[in-house]
């Protein structure tokens, strides 16, 4: 199997990094990930991604919230069976308050386990491919080729006006 | 916002994490010095008894509840600011963001300190605690007392996550331009954060989740701090409006606060392309909302007193307005409904010095606000023969100095040690904004 060269084509302008995306997918080299300094809307409409999943994680946790902090509630009262303040043993209103701040709570959560799993995160991995500029004011697009195309790909990123990088 | 370009957005807010002056320790050795007197005061407590403290029958609610109201109020706005304004994308907000997320952060440490300090018996705190234990006893969840603990326990939680999340791709960039030991520390910090677009797809969706399940969450949580008074049958407590009430004078307080650290923080780190006037004024003009929603509550209190012809609760308001605590009615009433209205004036809302000053008129007048509705509730109750006055002892000045110390002491330290704006969303909003330009 050959070996990989990963080449990264710095761009200063969104515009360009999505006509660089563009042409990458049709071209022979392989498109492996854009590093940008903000959320760039245009690029993530160009690279058609599908919707995060992050949020059915935020949902899991929130149904588990929801139904922990009533029943611990439930529970507490139960474990001491008395009539406090003239209302129910098991009284729905001021438990819904408990579990209303539990569903929040564990709703979080689930978020932040979302978007650590689904980001991969912590993982150091993709440093080794990275441009300190990517949080800056570059938006760097990372592609790799075959070791005998590197001269290809450096040149089609000059072409697209961008300073290139090559990770050994 | 015109001039500004991504690499000037860098330049101007990683300038301010250089190496500080002199002068900047001498501040820090100043807060830690009050921070001290409160810890001191507070051991004092500790070994001696609660009773050092001023609050005593009738007043058993004092300047502890006072501040913890206080504070939490201060961190609702950063909740507003980051949470609410982001779901409404007011792009106005992006420059104070970060500074608001760690005023609410701090201010929610500072509140929760509060309980502990009036408990006395800080020891016991795990009577609170619904953990299993030998001795059989769980907490009692009908209590408003007990869905403050949740309540704000859950918010300390959920706004430390919000500003963590935020702030990691600026971690990031500090960790692109550091070397050294500082590398490795931002290096662990941004948790191999790379701005890979995989990374941001679900971390604007997570980052939209945290706002969304923010904002009922600070709507609950000081409508639960309101709950521990309106569930009482205290005089002046015992009112469904308290909620709305609180809610909208723990925005107008935070707003106020904003300013407060804003203003300075802005002519220190030369952030006035960032910080622009007009940011200021547009929380000026929340200001006066949140104002009027305040002289709102004010005056219906008095109309449901008035209306409702129970006697116990219109003596309750007669003092209020010409009683033992008059002051603080007119301090709360000029401070937080009338000064702000001078907000009205383009004048003013555009001047740095009125801004600054009304800011501190209103802290101040959210302060009282707090003392005239916990104090006097308890000091004129229901039986006259068990009315009373209460004045802080100098044990809970000095805890209060602690408090408000430990506070500008946190922000000081994170305002130099890590990015005060967020430079992702300053770099989002100018990329939105060439982008409505072209």
């Amino acid at each position: 199997m050959p070996r990989e060269r990963h080449i990264m084509g710095l761009f200063r302008d969104e515009d360009s990094v999505v006509s660089a995306i563009n042409e990458l997918k049709q071209s022979r080299y392989k498109f492996i990930r854009v590093n940008t300094p903000f959320p760039s809307h245009k690029i993530m409409d160009a690279l058609k991604l599908k919707k995060s999943m992050v949020g059915w994680f935020t949902l899991c946790g929130g149904i588990l919230g929801f139904i922990g902090g009533f029943g611990l509630a439930v529970y507490a009262s139960t474990q001491w069976n008395l009539i406090v303040g003239g209302k129910p043993v098991i009284a729905w209103v001021p438990f819904v308050i408990v579990g209303f701040e539990a569903t929040i709570l564990c709703s979080v959560f689930g978020n932040v386990i979302g978007l650590l799993t689904q980001a991969r995160l912590p993982s150091y991995r993709w440093l080794r491919y990275y441009d300190p500029r990517c949080s800056g004011e570059y938006f760097g697009v990372l592609a790799a080729c075959e070791i005998e195309q590197e001269d290809g790909l450096k040149e089609f990123f000059q072409k697209q006006g961008a300073d290139v990088k090559v990770f050994e | 916002m015109s001039q500004l370009t991504y690499a000037k957005i860098d330049q101007t807010i990683l300038n301010t994490l250089t190496p500080p002056k002199k002068y900047y320790w001498g501040i820090i050795f100043l807060l830690f010095l009050g921070v001290m007197i409160g810890a001191a005061c507070w051991t004092h407590q500790i070994f001696t008894g609660i009773g050092v403290g001023g609050q005593n029958n009738p007043v058993g609610w004092g300047t502890y509840l006072i501040n913890f109201v206080f504070w939490v109020g201060i961190a609702h706005s950063g909740t507003l600011i980051s949470a609410i304004l982001h779901l409404f994308r007011a792009g106005w907000r992006n420059p104070i963001a970060r500074a608001a997320e760690t005023m609410t952060v701090f201010a929610v440490c500072i509140a929760g300190l509060f309980p502990f300090i009036h408990l006395g018996r800080v020891w016991q705190v795990y009577y609170m605690l619904p953990v299993p234990n030998q001795r059989l006893l769980w907490p009692n969840f009908l209590s408003p007392l007990m869905f403050d603990v949740i309540a704000i326990s859950t918010y300390l939680t959920v706004s430390s996550l919000f500003w963590y999340t935020g702030l990691l791709p600026d971690i990031a960039a500090i960790r692109d331009r550091s070397t050294c030991n500082r590398y490795k520390i931002f290096k662990i910090l941004a948790l191999g954060w790379t701005g890979a677009h995989e990374q941001w797809r679900h971390y604007a969706r997570g980052y939209l989740f945290f706002a969304a399940l923010a904002t009922p969450l600070v709507i609950s949580v000081h409508s639960v701090v309101s709950w521990d008074f309106a569930l009482g049958i205290i005089p002046g407590w015992h009112t469904t409006i308290f909620a709305p009430y609180f809610v909208a004078g723990a925005i107008h307080s935070g707003l106020a606060m904003v300013l407060t650290l804003m203003i300075p923080l802005r002519k220190l780190f030369k952030y006035e392309d960032i910080i622009t006037i007009e940011v200021l004024q547009n929380v000026a003009k929340t200001i006066v909302f949140t104002g009027l929603i305040v002289g709102l509550a004010y005056g219906t209190e008095f109309f449901i007193a008035w209306y409702s012809r129970n006697i116990v609760e219109v003596e309750q308001f007669r003092w209020r307005a010409f009683g033992d605590y008059r002051w603080g009615f007119y301090f709360m009433v000029l401070c937080n409904t009338m000064a702000p209205l001078l907000f009205l004036f383009k004048k003013v809302r555009t001047t740095i010095a009125a801004l600054f000053i009304i800011s501190l008129v209103i802290n101040f007048g959210m302060w009282w606000e707090r003392f005239v509705i916990i104090v006097g509730g308890v000091a004129h109750g229901f039986p006259p023969h068990a009315w009373g006055l209460y004045a802080p002892s100098l044990i809970e000045y000095g805890i209060m100095l602690g408090a408000f110390c430990l506070f500008f002491f946190m922000f000081v330290l994170f305002v130099k040690h890590m990015p005060s704006i967020s430079m992702t969303e300053m770099k989002e909003t100018l990329a939105e904004g060439a982008g409505h330009a072209a």
